[in-house]
């Protein structure tokens, strides 16, 4: 419920805040409309306290027992024959980030591991940071399915009550975690950005409305307390060698009639040659005020002379100035480069928590005010038309 | 016809809009100018009833069409303008054409062409303009003359020459004025029927995507059952009928247009950096080439919605509101497009940019469909009767209800307004204890000061009201803001205006002076520059920098 | 076989703007469109019904003026349409959501297809699909670039890392689309438009669907909303002007400062 008080002085601060236009001025008295969504955002403004919104609270849950901090382990296909599997780098950024939750409330940091066939995955798991690893061994978990994968992860919540789970925001983590959300009936925040502990709770940030502003997320009556984070956003810690991991095995029930979806067939490009975004260490981004198509293909050549990959913004994309594959941004893919060179994106709140992680910002655009320069190590006020061509031509006369 | 739900209004204008974004390029509508070429392919795609089907708007639902009304059709024609206002004109030519049979068509008329219209995506023109008879169609030289079959008239045989007729020289039927033996009639003629022959394109200021041809029938045989209405001597009440809403789709012409070019003005003004800063941000640039312009346009905007509503709601004629609509949004548009080009400066006066296609595009909104002349004169007549009719009460009555609705919210410049209101009362009394009227300069000044004084009444009550319209994309305090700028120009030149005009004709101006009340109408003026900067700002928020 | 489609509508994120001073949102004349994956995923639905003559169902959850989504994907060729549109659904997050459109389907009857995009462009949480197929106990392939159906078969090309599988699933099932290559967003026609009024729409609320109040809105939802705020804004870029050559010695500088290229 949401419920306007009589202190209401009739300012209008609130009625633009309102991400959804809900907010009509009637008789000098703010009065909300069915676009409602009780997110809040008027709440925050409101000078006087007139605005409270009230939270029924539902079935008091028993959240006593529920203790540590775990990682959802990710592994991929390496297309190697002795050591097929590998864990996903996103994992060993979720243990230092988990880690850091652990020890503030002095709880264990605990990887959870799924596979068919245990290739001494502990290891270098403990090394990353975990004290324990529930590990499920099981001729069913050779490869990724949603049936089988969200039921073992049920199973292993229901026996050992986590304070906290950690996925990775890939497409595996994506399929999975929503699945035991909604099973648990427990709060799942996606695409986190920062993660802390707030009197014990897991204070989750992440941007919101199309990513134009940030959102604080609790989840306070339900265990555990579940959050995907995108690749490249946690600093990955070192790994201390000699640190290990108690290794837990754990049993699990499976059998082929769990498994709804089947895999006809499967093509992964284990090719060196394409050069992966999120992995390279130069990208060279252009955005709308890349104007034209042409234009835009211009910057094919300046990445290649840096040794780097092209990226694009979302407007870049939409335009069809390039393939979504190498969209930056929260709706593309988050990157970390040591150089991020960028032309003609102003810098949306969107684009920049996919890239604000990169060592080096170099920005090129014409607007002085443009908030892509609040990132930027460096910004260039000028036509990227201009300095493109120019600064392909000053590189090549260097080699 | 009452408009369709906004619903379903808005997707039609979201299809059109994502059609002219796919198919319709700049580059395109730019070379297309050049080579003063009226794109057949793309009328042809709007028309087909599978792709788009604009043509549709104007057609009941029972004879195939999707029964739009004059709120739909104002909607349709702002959009297509801002494509292109030759593109909208070959378009409108059609609604145009089409109203004849709808106003004045016999049941058999209407399911036999409007079906056509509807499901062979025909083409159709408007032909009623000759070489001496423009607006004022008295002087009609077309003739239709009897064919006369076993004692009964079977058929006509029409001789005369038409002029500027839009789509000329591509449409697939026509609708004709013609002068038969019992009056004036419309006849419904087929491009291949004999005798019948388009002359040459017309090569234009403006509006270079539209066909524009003269006609000339040679003895042209029309079958009986090709009279419109089948009774002679209705043409011209059957084309006077509708000016009230022809003029909305031209005045939402010159709304569309005016309000692209100020916006793309806007968008470039932020981008533009001199001085050390954006022109944006610089008031002898925005306070000049932008606020008031789009001030006006958005007044515009406020008359046409009100004038569409009221023919929606099922009024009819409303030719003086008609002519206020479109004498408003036309030359505030053509002023605010070539304010445009100045915004552009070096920029603006080159073929690279729009606003210079736009503002020459424009300018016909100031011609067809009655140049604004006679549009100055039309409302001035249509007032002038009201105001003897009342005894000078009909401002007056019009300026309490605008107190009243400054009672309730003064935020919206209605007192402004009803400053302007009594202002032209009072001329208008003045001119008629003097008989003023008699000096024709008189008359069409006074067109001109109601039409701005009456927008600034009709703006200030709709930014009063509690809900907008889904075309407002400014916030309430923008709006308002933008109500009372205008309401404060309008008061000012009513006023002083009103008072040159009656002391130029006349040796001595009594006390009117007083009565338009000078005094309150300049210490209404306070807080302009506040309201402007205001206003500025949610121009540059609305309409950012791509 | 009957599909249905679960949309929404959402404001167009590309038009949303920033009060630079504030730091809050604008939201005055945004637009609000159909959730372009959602687009993508009637498409999907409607090639299939195009094919196979299958039924297609829409279903969204929204205020009343979400209605316009809804007739929408009717113009656009869907057969029918439900608009969940009740107080008590505000503010729902992703579980209580799922939870109701779950319901919604089940009334709707017996359904082999549900298709949904990947994720809302305003909130790109990817949770709503998966949660509404855990809630129905039915399996779901996310993240799929194209759907067909052989017989009794669905089939779906799935996106992966590097790649893509093709998968195969017993309906009922529940596919979540991206915005990939197979299918183009289309526009209805103004006659279409009009037709769509005449095909049935329900609204429903939360009681016509059974979906107890404890499990909807605030009360409902897991996760609550702490805070809104702007983006911290971080110390501004060392900034130099210069559009010509100076400019493109100002990068090479910088990068030779960096160590990116070679002195």
């Amino acid at each position: 419920m949401i419920e306007v008080s009589k202190k209401c002085i009739g300012c209008s601060k609130c009625v633009p805040v309102c991400p959804f236009a809900a907010i009509n001025m009637i008789d000098k008295k703010a009065v909300m409309t069915e676009a409602c969504t009780l997110c809040g955002a008027c709440v925050q403004v409101c000078p006087v306290q007139a605005i409270t919104i009230t939270r029924e609270e539902g079935a008091s849950r028993d959240l006593s027992g529920y203790k540590g901090v775990w990682v959802y382990v990710e592994l991929s296909e390496t297309g190697d024959k002795t050591h097929p599997k590998k864990i996903k780098q996103v994992t060993f950024e979720l243990l230092s980030a988990g880690r850091r939750l652990a020890d503030e409330l002095g709880e264990e940091l605990c990887a959870v591991l799924l596979t068919d066939k245990d290739h001494n995955y502990g290891k270098e798991l403990g090394e990353y940071g975990a004290d324990k690893v529930y590990m499920v061994e099981h001729d069913e978990l050779f490869e990724y399915n949603t049936d089988i994968f969200s039921t073992v992860m049920v199973s292993l919540v229901t026996r050992h009550k986590p304070s906290v789970i950690l996925y990775g925001a890939t497409i595996q983590g994506r399929d999975l975690a929503p699945r035991v959300a909604s099973t648990l009936y427990v709060g799942l925040t996606a695409d986190c950005t920062a993660l802390a502990i707030k009197d014990g709770l897991l204070l989750q940030s992440r941007p919101a409305f199309g990513g134009n502003i940030m959102a604080d997320i609790l989840a306070p009556n339900s265990r555990p307390q579940m959050a995907t984070v995108r690749p490249n956003v946690m600093k990955m810690g070192e790994p201390v060698h000699g640190r290990s991991a108690l290794v837990v095995r754990e049993s699990a029930k499976l059998d082929k009639s769990l498994r709804r979806v089947k895999v006809l067939e499967r093509k992964i490009a284990h090719d060196a040659a394409a050069v992966k975004i999120e992995n390279s260490s130069v990208i060279v981004s252009g955005g709308r005020g890349m104007k034209t198509r042409e234009k835009f293909k211009q910057l094919e050549e300046l990445s290649k002379l840096l040794g780097g990959v092209v990226g694009a913004s979302r407007a870049a994309v939409d335009l069809g100035f390039k393939e979504k594959t190498h969209q930056v941004g929260q709706s593309g893919t988050t990157v970390s480069p040591k150089l991020y060179l960028c032309f003609g994106i102003s810098g949306a709140v969107q684009h920049i928590v996919g890239m604000k992680a990169s060592d080096v910002i170099v920005a090129v655009n014409k607007d002085p005010n443009a908030p892509i320069f609040n990132v930027a190590k460096d910004g260039i006020v000028g036509d990227a038309h201009e300095i493109v061509p120019k600064l392909i031509e000053a590189l090549k006369k260097r080699r | 016809m009452a408009s369709m739900d906004a619903i379903s209004r808005n997707l039609m204008l979201d299809s059109l809009r994502e059609y002219a974004k796919r198919r319709i390029p700049f580059d395109l509508i730019r070379e297309l100018d050049e080579k003063n070429e009226f794109p057949a392919q793309i009328l042809k795609e709007m028309y087909d009833r599978d792709t788009l089907g604009v043509h549709l708007l104007m057609i009941p639902e029972e004879y195939g069409g999707v029964s739009g009304g004059t709120y739909d059709i104002y909607r349709i024609c702002e959009a297509l303008a801002r494509i292109d206002l030759g593109i909208a004109t070959g378009v409108f030519a059609t609604f145009l054409g089409t109203d004849p049979l709808n106003v004045g068509g016999t049941e058999e008329q209407k399911e036999k062409w409007l079906k056509r219209i509807a499901s062979e995506n025909l083409l159709v023109a408007y032909a009623a303009t000759e070489p001496d008879a423009g607006s004022d169609l008295v002087n009609l030289r077309t003739r239709a003359e009897h064919v006369v079959k076993n004692g009964k008239i079977a058929g006509y045989r029409i001789t005369g020459n038409k002029q500027w007729i839009s789509n000329g020289g591509v449409a697939d039927m026509h609708t004709v004025l013609a002068m038969a033996p019992g009056g004036p009639c419309w006849f419904i003629v087929e491009k291949d029927m004999e005798g019948f022959s388009p002359n040459k394109h017309e090569d234009k200021h403006g509006i270079r995507l539209s066909n524009t041809a003269g006609l000339s029938l040679d003895n042209v045989y029309v079958p009986a059952e090709n009279l419109i209405g089948m009774e002679e001597g209705k043409g011209l009440l059957q084309a006077q009928a509708v000016f009230g809403y022809t003029r909305v789709m031209v005045a939402a012409f010159g709304l569309g247009a005016g309000e692209e070019a100020l916006e793309q003005a806007i968008r470039y003004s932020q981008q533009r950096i001199q001085g050390g800063g954006p022109l944006s941000d610089k008031q002898g640039y925005t306070h000049k080439l932008l606020v008031p312009n789009y001030v006006r346009m958005e007044g515009a905007r406020a008359y046409i919605e009100y004038t569409a509503l009221r023919l929606d709601s099922g009024e009819h004629g409303l030719q003086t509101e008609g002519a206020i609509a479109k004498y408003g949004a036309s030359e505030w548009g053509n002023k605010a497009a070539d304010d445009a080009i100045q915004a552009l400066g070096g920029y603006g006066y080159t073929k690279d940019f729009p606003v210079e296609k736009i503002k020459r595009d424009i300018k016909i909104t100031c011609i067809y469909e009655g140049t604004s002349e006679v549009l100055e004169m039309t409302i001035y007549r249509g007032r002038w009767q009201e105001h003897l009719k009342s005894r000078g009460r009909y401002y007056l009555d019009m300026a309490d209800r605008l107190d009243q609705v400054h009672a309730e919210e003064p935020r919206a410049g209605a007192h402004a307004a009803a400053l302007a209101l009594r202002a032209l009362a009072a001329v208008l009394e003045e001119c008629r204890v003097q008989k003023l009227t008699r000096h024709q300069h008189v008359t069409f000044k006074l067109g001109r000061l109601i039409c701005a004084a009456e927008t600034a009444a009709i703006f200030s009550t709709a930014a009063a009201a509690k809900k907008y319209t889904e075309t407002v994309r400014f916030d309430r305090e923008g709006w308002q803001a933008m109500a009372r700028v205008f309401a404060r120009e309008a008061a000012l030149n009513t006023a002083l205006e009103g008072l040159a005009l009656v002391l130029g004709a006349a040796d001595q101006a009594g006390s009117l002076a007083d009565a338009v009340n000078i005094e309150a109408v300049q210490a209404e003026q306070k807080g302009l520059i506040a309201d402007m900067d205001l206003v500025a700002a949610k121009l540059k928020q609305t309409f950012k920098a791509k | 076989m009957h599909i249905a489609v679960m949309i929404k509508q959402v404001p167009d994120s590309t038009e949303v703007k920033i009060n630079p001073e504030t730091g809050t949102l604008i939201r005055a004349g945004v637009p609000s469109i159909l959730n372009p994956y959602d687009h993508f995923a009637l498409e999907a639905a409607l090639e299939l019904k195009k094919k196979h003559d299958f039924k297609v169902t829409v279903i969204s959850m929204g205020p009343p003026q979400a209605k316009s989504v809804v007739q929408l994907a009717l113009a656009l060729g869907a057969d029918e349409g439900v608009l969940l549109s009740d107080m008590a659904f505000a503010g729902s997050d992703t579980w209580a959501t799922s939870y109701a459109l779950a319901k919604g389907i089940r009334k709707i009857g017996k359904v082999d297809i549900i298709f949904c995009g990947m994720q809302a462009i305003d909130g790109d949480t990817a949770q709503t699909g998966p949660g509404v197929a855990q809630q129905l106990g039915i399996p779901q392939v996310t993240f799929c670039e194209h759907a067909d159906v052989d017989g009794r078969r669905v089939l779906a090309r799935k996106q992966i890392d590097g790649g893509h599988e093709l998968l195969e699933a017993r309906p009922p099932v529940l596919l979540t689309m991206i915005m990939g290559k197979d299918y183009a967003p289309q526009h209805p026609s103004f006659l279409a438009v009009n037709a769509s009024l005449r095909k049935p729409f329900h609204v429903w609320t939360a009681a016509d669907i059974g979906a107890e109040p404890q499990y909807l809105g605030l009360k409902g939802s897991p996760t609550q909303v702490n805070k809104i705020y702007p983006p911290p804004q971080r110390e501004k870029a060392a900034m130099f002007s210069g559009s010509g050559q100076e400019g493109v010695e100002k990068i090479v500088e910088i990068m030779r400062g960096e160590h990116f290229i070679g002195e």
